[in-house]
C-alpha cells in the first residue's frame, strides 16, 4: 500500500539523521573535554557566545563557511558519480599557490579582469592536480581513493618548494609569496567582514546543483554514480563520465584555494595546508549528500571552524579538538546510514 | 664519495623506518582479505602511537610502551570491526572518520599534556646482531644496527603469513572477504570472523605507531605519520593481500623514504621537498603499473547482511 505521508517522512527523516548525530557528537566529545579537565558546558557557552552574540561571530562565521561550502560541493559532485575525491587538499594548495603567483604578476590590471584572471587561475591549477588521477582512472582503472591521497602529500612538499624557492617574495623573512595588495582583493559587503568571495561560493553552488539536476550531463554522472552497469546499457560513456565529475571536483577545489587567496589570505604562506578535505567529507555527509542540505551544512561547520580559530584564547580549547569533534561526527554518521528505527521500510 | 657507506645508510634507514608501514599495511591486507576496507589507519596509528610515547615516557620501559600500543590499536580495530558490521556502517566514511578523529584527537590531547613542549625519548635498545654479521658487505653492518623491534615485527609478520596460509581462521577470513554467503552457510559467523581479522589488523596498525614514536622517533608531534596509513592501504593492494609480498613492498619504499639520508652521506644536493614526493609519486606509479591485473576480493567494502536479506 503506498504511504501517502511517505514524502514527508522522508524529510523528517533526513532532518533528523544529522541532528541526532550531531547531538551525539557531541555528547562524546563533550566527555572527552571533561576527561582532560574542562569544563564542556562552559566551553559550549563561549562557542556561542562568541558565535551569535557579537555580530563579528556571525560575519566570521559566513567567511569561514564558504570555502567549505565550496569544498563541499566538489567532494559532493564527484560522489555523485560514484567516486571518492579525497585530493582536495592538494587540488586547493596547488590551486591558491598558482592564483598567488598570478595574482602577485598583475599588479596595475583593471580589478575585475584581475579577479576573474586569478579566479580562473586557481580552477585551472585544481584541474591540473586532479588530472593524473582522473586520467589514471579513466585510461586504467587505478583506484582513484589512493591516487588522490598520494597527490595531496605530493602537492604539500611541491607548493612547499615553490614557495621556498622559486616563487619567494625575498623582502619578506617568512617564506611567502608576494602579497595581492588589500585594495585588489574581494571587496567586503558594506563594512562587514564578509567579502564578495562568500556570494560567489553562493552563486557557484547554487549553479552546480542545478546544473547537476536539470541537464543532461547531471543525469549522465547521477547514473553513472548509481548504477554503472546500468548507465553503459544507456549508452552513457561511464569513463569519460566519471573523468568529467573528478575533473569538475577538481576545479570546484582549485577555486576554493584562489578565493582563500583573493579574499582571507592575500599569500600564500610555506607549509599553509587548510585541510579542507576531510571537513568537506563530514559536511558532505552530514547533508546526506543532498545539494540543498549542504547549505546548512556548510553554516554548522563554519561555526566549528570558527570556534577551532577563537576557542584557543576564549576556552583554553585547542583549536584540534574542533578536528576531533567533525571526525566523531563522520564515525556517527557512518553508522547512522544505517538507520535501525526504519528496519521495516529497507526490506 | 664511498658507495658501500652510501648503500649501507640507504639499507640502515630503509629496514628501521619502513617497520610502521609493514606492519600497517600487513594489518590492512588482512583487514581486505576478510572484506573490510580500513581507511582509518592512519588514525590508529597516530592515536597507538601517542599513547605508546606517553607509557615509554612514564616507565621509561619499551616492551611496555609498544604493548600498550597493540592494545590500543586492537580496541580501535575491534571498534572499527564492530561498527562495520554490526552497526553496518559505510566502511569509508567510517575510515575517514576515524583518521580525522585521530588526528584532532591527538593533536588535541597532546597540546593539552604537554603545551608547546616537544619531550623526548631517550632509550637504548637492544641490537641483536650488533657487529656480529659485519663480515658481509652492506646487508651485514645494516643488520647489525638494528634494534630488536625490527626483528620482532618481521618474524611477527612471517609468523602470521604461514599461519594465515595454514589455518582454518584464515581461509575462513578469505571466504568472509570472497563470498561471505558461503562462510555463513558452512556454519561460521561472517561478522564474527571480520570483527577478528578488523582487531588483527588493528593490533598490528598500533604496533606500527608505537613503533614509529618510541623506537623510530623518540617523539610525537600532531600529524606525525605523514600518510603512513593511507600508503599501508596503497600497499595493500600493490601486495595483493598477499602478506609477505605486502611486507616486500614496505621495504621497498623504506629504501625510497630513507632516500635522503642516503644522498645526504653522498654529498648529492637534492632538495629535501622533492625527497619527500618520492615515496608518495612511487606509490601512484607502482599502482598503475602493477595495479592493473591486481584483483579485489569481491566482497571488499560491502556490508554483509546475512543468508536471504534477513536483518
Amino acid at each position: 500500500m503506498p504511504d501517502p505521508h511517505g514524502h514527508w517522512r522522508a524529510v523528517i527523516n533526513s532532518l533528523a539523521t544529522p541532528i541526532l548525530a550531531v547531538i551525539l557528537a557531541t555528547g562524546v566529545c563533550s566527555v572527552a573535554l571533561l576527561l582532560v579537565g574542562h569544563n564542556p558546558l562552559a566551553a559550549w557557552q563561549a562557542l556561542i557566545q562568541r558565535a551569535f552574540l557579537r555580530p563579528a561571530g556571525v560575519q566570521e562565521m559566513l567567511v569561514a563557511a564558504a570555502p567549505l561550502l565550496l569544498a563541499g560541493v566538489a567532494v559532493a559532485v564527484a560522489a555523485r558519480a560514484g567516486l571518492w575525491n579525497i585530493g582536495i587538499d592538494g587540488q586547493v594548495l596547488v590551486g591558491a599557490l598558482a592564483a598567488a603567483w598570478v595574482g602577485t604578476t598583475l599588479e596595475g590590471t583593471p580589478r575585475i579582469l584581475l579577479w576573474a584572471v586569478v579566479l580562473v587561475t586557481g580552477v585551472i591549477g585544481g584541474l591540473a592536480w586532479v588530472a593524473i588521477p582522473a586520467l589514471l582512472r579513466a585510461r586504467f582503472g587505478t583506484n582513484e581513493i589512493v591516487t588522490t591521497i598520494m597527490f595531496n602529500y605530493v602537492a604539500l612538499s611541491l607548493t612547499s618548494w615553490l614557495v621556498k624557492g622559486p616563487l619567494r617574495d625575498d623582502t619578506i623573512v617568512a617564506p611567502q609569496t608576494a602579497a595581492i595588495p588589500p585594495t585588489d582583493r574581494l571587496p567586503l559587503l558594506a563594512n562587514t567582514r564578509v567579502h564578495a568571495g562568500v556570494i560567489l561560493a553562493l552563486v557557484v553552488w547554487g549553479v552546480v546543483t542545478w546544473w547537476l539536476h536539470r541537464s543532461t550531463a547531471g543525469f549522465d554522472i547521477k547514473a553513472t554514480g548509481e548504477n554503472p552497469r546500468a548507465a553503459i546499457h544507456a549508452l552513457i560513456p561511464v569513463g569519460l563520465v566519471s573523468a568529467g565529475a573528478l575533473l569538475a571536483s577538481g576545479a570546484l577545489a582549485g577555486l576554493v584555494g584562489a578565493g582563500d587567496i583573493l579574499s582571507t589570505k592575500g599569500t600564500f604562506q610555506a607549509e599553509w595546508n587548510p585541510g579542507y578535505g576531510l571537513t568537506a567529507f563530514a559536511l558532505v555527509f552530514l547533508a546526506r549528500k543532498n545539494f540543498l542540505a549542504l547549505l546548512p551544512a556548510a553554516l554548522f561547520l563554519g561555526l566549528l571552524s570558527y570556534g577551532a580559530d577563537v576557542m584557543p584564547r576564549a576556552a583554553g580549547v585547542p583549536s584540534a579538538f574542533f578536528a576531533f569533534y567533525e571526525g566523531v561526527i563522520l564515525i556517527v554518521l557512518a553508522v547512522f546510514a544505517w538507520q535501525p528505527w526504519h528496519r521495516k521500510q529497507m526490506l | 664519495m664511498n658507495v658501500e657507506v652510501v648503500l649501507t645508510a640507504l639499507l640502515t634507514a630503509a629496514m628501521a623506518g619502513s617497520i610502521p608501514l609493514m606492519l600497517a599495511a600487513v594489518g590492512e591486507a588482512i583487514g581486505e582479505r576478510a572484506g573490510l576496507l580500513n581507511l582509518g589507519i592512519e588514525g590508529v596509528i597516530l592515536v597507538s602511537g601517542l599513547a605508546a610515547f606517553w607509557l615509554v615516557l612514564e616507565t621509561q620501559s619499551l616492551g611496555l610502551g609498544l604493548a600498550c600500543g597493540a592494545v590500543t590499536g586492537l580496541i580501535c580495530g575491534l571498534g572499527f570491526g564492530v561498527l562495520a558490521t554490526r552497526g553496518r556502517a559505510d566502511q569509508i566514511v567510517l575510515g575517514l572518520g576515524m583518521t580525522m578523529a585521530g588526528l584532532g584527537g591527538t593533536a588535541f590531547v597532546f597540546r593539552e599534556v604537554w603545551g608547546s613542549q616537544q619531550p623526548l625519548l631517550s632509550i637504548r635498545s637492544w641490537r641483536p646482531l650488533d657487529s656480529l654479521l659485519d663480515w658481509i658487505p652492506v646487508i651485514g653492518p645494516a643488520l647489525g644496527q638494528q634494534r630488536w623491534p625490527v626483528f620482532a615485527a618481521w618474524f611477527l609478520v612471517i609468523g602470521l603469513s604461514s599461519a594465515i596460509r595454514r589455518s582454518k581462521f584464515g581461509l575462513q577470513m578469505r571466504a568472509a572477504g570472497e563470498f561471505p554467503l558461503g562462510l555463513e552457510a558452512s556454519g561460521a559467523s561472517v561478522e564474527g570472523v571480520r570483527i577478528a581479522a578488523a582487531a588483527l589488523a588493528g593490533t598490528l596498525s598500533g604496533l606500527g605507531g608505537a613503533y614509529l614514536t618510541t623506537v623510530e622517533l623518540g617523539f610525537f608531534s600532531p600529524g606525525v605519520s605523514v600518510g603512513t596509513g593511507f600508503m599501508a592501504v596503497a600497499v595493500a593492494m600493490l601486495g595483493q593481500r598477499n602478506l609477505l609480498r605486502v611486507a616486500l613492498f614496505s621495504l621497498g619504499f623504506g629504501m625510497l623514504t630513507g632516500l635522503d639520508t642516503a644522498l645526504q652521506l653522498a654529498n648529492v644536493d637534492a632538495r629535501p621537498e622533492f625527497l619527500r614526493m618520492i615515496p608518495y609519486l612511487a606509490i601512484v606509479l607502482t599502482l598503475v603499473l602493477l595495479g592493473r591485473d591486481a584483483k579485489s576480493p569481491a566482497a571488499l567494502g560491502q556490508v554483509y547482511r546475512g543468508l536471504a536479506g534477513r536483518r
